[in-house]
């Protein structure tokens, strides 16, 4: 196969499958990602009042709106008075 | 596999480049030896390239790496290979090794690409970033962390979808996957062996709920939430985003304990548990921070004093045994400490919102596996052999190869750069012996 530069991974395509596995994880990703910005475009909200309303155990809201914050779509925002959880909001 | 049989020589080889590795091939390089340093992971720094500040005297951990990172990369007598591994070395004779590299693909030309991270943001993939030990996400395409050497992306291809959108955005066209893993033959006169240590993993002992438990965490993933380059916008809990104000650190987990293996201490855990400690009252001021040790050992210059600080700071010390950790049961994330309070002699309980866990150091036995001829001893405790610890302590079983930092057992910064410099000044006298 001719191998054209800056399209290298179609190479690698005819050499190697894409487990399944890691289809799955993406489209998980897709989903949860999807389901927070959606929630966050309504309102900011707190990670309880996000548990609340996608239906997902809390330490997974901490680490898919962490990465979410990383890759640039979210950002946190105000500290309740008990200087305990943040409010977050999606990045303008 | 793709062979590449290309033989080429060094004076020395540095097995590591982790800070021991790396002080040990700068005064080889700049002595005027040529240095190949063999790195497994896609950055050299090893764990202090990860670390918040360093006790006892509190400097950003990455202020002192990355100039010294830096330097070891442009020095123009050491060659780096990062993401490689050796798979053997054989003594032929005195001042002759020869040895087999293997050079995983990082699909990314390194000298190409410039960091520019367009192909972070085009990747669509997100798994568990290993650089911030789990606590958040990374990409598939990804800079491993901002102060890595050689800062230059890599791809994850176990997790790669191969959808070409980060080749499609790279400006410079550096992405290439048509990589393959690279077998090098090389010789050289002398090896370092500077593979460094392991963490404990907490997993192994269930009873402290590691794992079960978000909210309770290690010492180094503390490390990273402390780090300016931390995984969250501040110290949080990751069971549910709280800022902590009740922390619990649980010392000699996984050292002094010859019931999962490891009776001997680590010595650097009281140290940087005392340093996190400061440093959290300085994040968080209203928190209460209790540390439950066995002993404190603050036995190096300026310890005692950095001990003093944090109790004068309000750093609470119990000393007691932890039993068991379990969660509350109304569902608040906090945690139940069951202990023995030595002092006291009595079983006490204590509530906590949050525990880290100062996991001890641990062998790293990779080095005892390249060498089929001859036998690299390990000490009693795994760690590599100090053929003569008293007067000659980088020597091994092996005339020729020598052991620097922790790769021979338990030590801190300061100590494991002492020990790269008796490591290479070791190695030159081998060297210009004839
Ligand atoms: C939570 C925590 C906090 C700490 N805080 C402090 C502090 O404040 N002050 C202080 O003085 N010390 C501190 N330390 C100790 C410090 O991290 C160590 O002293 C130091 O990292 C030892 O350096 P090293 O090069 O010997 O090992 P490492 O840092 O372990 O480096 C070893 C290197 O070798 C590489 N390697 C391993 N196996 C292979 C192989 N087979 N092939 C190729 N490469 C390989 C590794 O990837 C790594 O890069 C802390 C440690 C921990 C865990
Ligand atoms: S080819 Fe792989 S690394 Fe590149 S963007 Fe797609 S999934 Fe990410
Ligand atoms: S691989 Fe290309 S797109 Fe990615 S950081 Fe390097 S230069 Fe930028």
């Amino acid at each position: 196969m001719e191998i054209e530069k800056g399209k290298t991974f179609k190479y690698l395509r005819e050499k190697r499958d894409v487990p399944q596995k890691v289809k799955d994880q993406l489209k998980e990703f897709n989903r949860i990602k999807k389901a927070m910005l959606d929630a966050l475009k309504e309102s900011d909200l707190t990670i309880d009042q996000l548990t609340q309303k996608l239906n997902m155990p809390k330490p997974e809201v901490v680490y898919n709106l962490m990465s979410l914050i990383k890759y640039g779509f979210v950002q946190s925002g105000d500290v309740d008075d008990m200087d305990e959880y943040y409010t977050y909001k999606l990045k303008k | 596999m793709s062979i590449l049989q290309k033989n080429i020589s060094f004076d020395a080889l540095v097995v590591g480049g982790g800070i021991a590795g790396g002080e040990a091939a700068l005064n080889l390089a700049t002595t005027g030896f040529k240095v190949l340093l063999v790195e497994k992971e896609l950055s050299i720094g090893g764990k202090m390239i990860m670390l918040s500040k360093v006790f006892p005297t509190l400097d950003c951990a990455a202020c002192i790496t990355t100039p010294k990172v830096s330097e070891i990369s442009r020095h123009p007598n050491i060659t780096i290979y990062t993401s490689s591994e050796v798979s053997n070395i054989d003594k032929i004779a005195e001042n002759n090794f020869e040895a087999t590299i293997i050079r995983k693909p990082r699909y990314v030309v390194i000298e190409d690409c410039t960091a520019c991270q367009l192909c972070e943001q085009a990747c669509p993939v997100s798994v568990p970033d290993q650089y911030q030990y789990n606590l958040v996400g990374r990409k598939a395409a990804f800079i491993p962390f901002s102060i890595a050497s050689p800062k230059a992306a890599a791809i994850d291809i176990d997790n790669c979808i191969l959808c070409g959108a980060c080749e499609k955005v790279c400006p410079t066209n550096c992405i290439d996957f048509t990589q393959e893993t690279e077998e090098i033959q090389i010789s050289v006169k002398t090896v370092i062996l500077a593979t460094g240590f392991k963490l404990f993993d907490p997993l192994l002992m269930p009873r402290y709920g590691y794992g079960l438990f978000k909210n309770v965490i290690t010492s180094m993933q503390m490390e990273r939430e402390l780090a300016p380059t931390r995984p969250f916008n501040t110290v949080l809990r990751p069971g549910d985003g709280k800022v902590p104000d009740k922390i619990a650190y649980v010392l000699c987990t996984g050292s002094r304990d010859a019931s999962i293996g490891n009776p001997i201490c680590s010595q650097i855990c009281c140290m940087y548990s005392i340093k996190q400690s400061q440093l959290l009252m300085g994040a968080l001021p209203m928190a209460d921070v209790t540390i439950y040790y066995l002993n404190i050992r603050s036995f190096g210059k300026g310890f005692e004093e950095f001990y003093q600080q944090a109790k004068g700071m309000g750093v609470n010390f119990v000393k007691g045994k932890i039993g068991k950790i379990r969660e509350t049961e109304n569902g608040n994330g906090n945690l139940i400490l069951r202990y023995e309070n030595i002092n006291e002699g009595i079983v006490k309980e204590a509530e906590h919102d949050m525990v880290i866990l100062s996991v001890g150091v641990l062998p790293n036995q990779d080095a005892s596996n390249f060498f089929k001829k001859e036998e690299l001893k390990l000490d009693s405790y795994k760690f590599i052999y100090q053929a003569d610890s008293l007067i000659s302590p980088a020597r091994t079983s092996i005339d020729g190869v020598f052991v620097a930092g922790t790769a021979s057992g338990p030590m801190d910064i300061p100590d494991s750069i002492l020990s790269a410099g008796s490591a290479s000044s070791e190695a030159i006298s081998y060297l210009i012996q004839k």
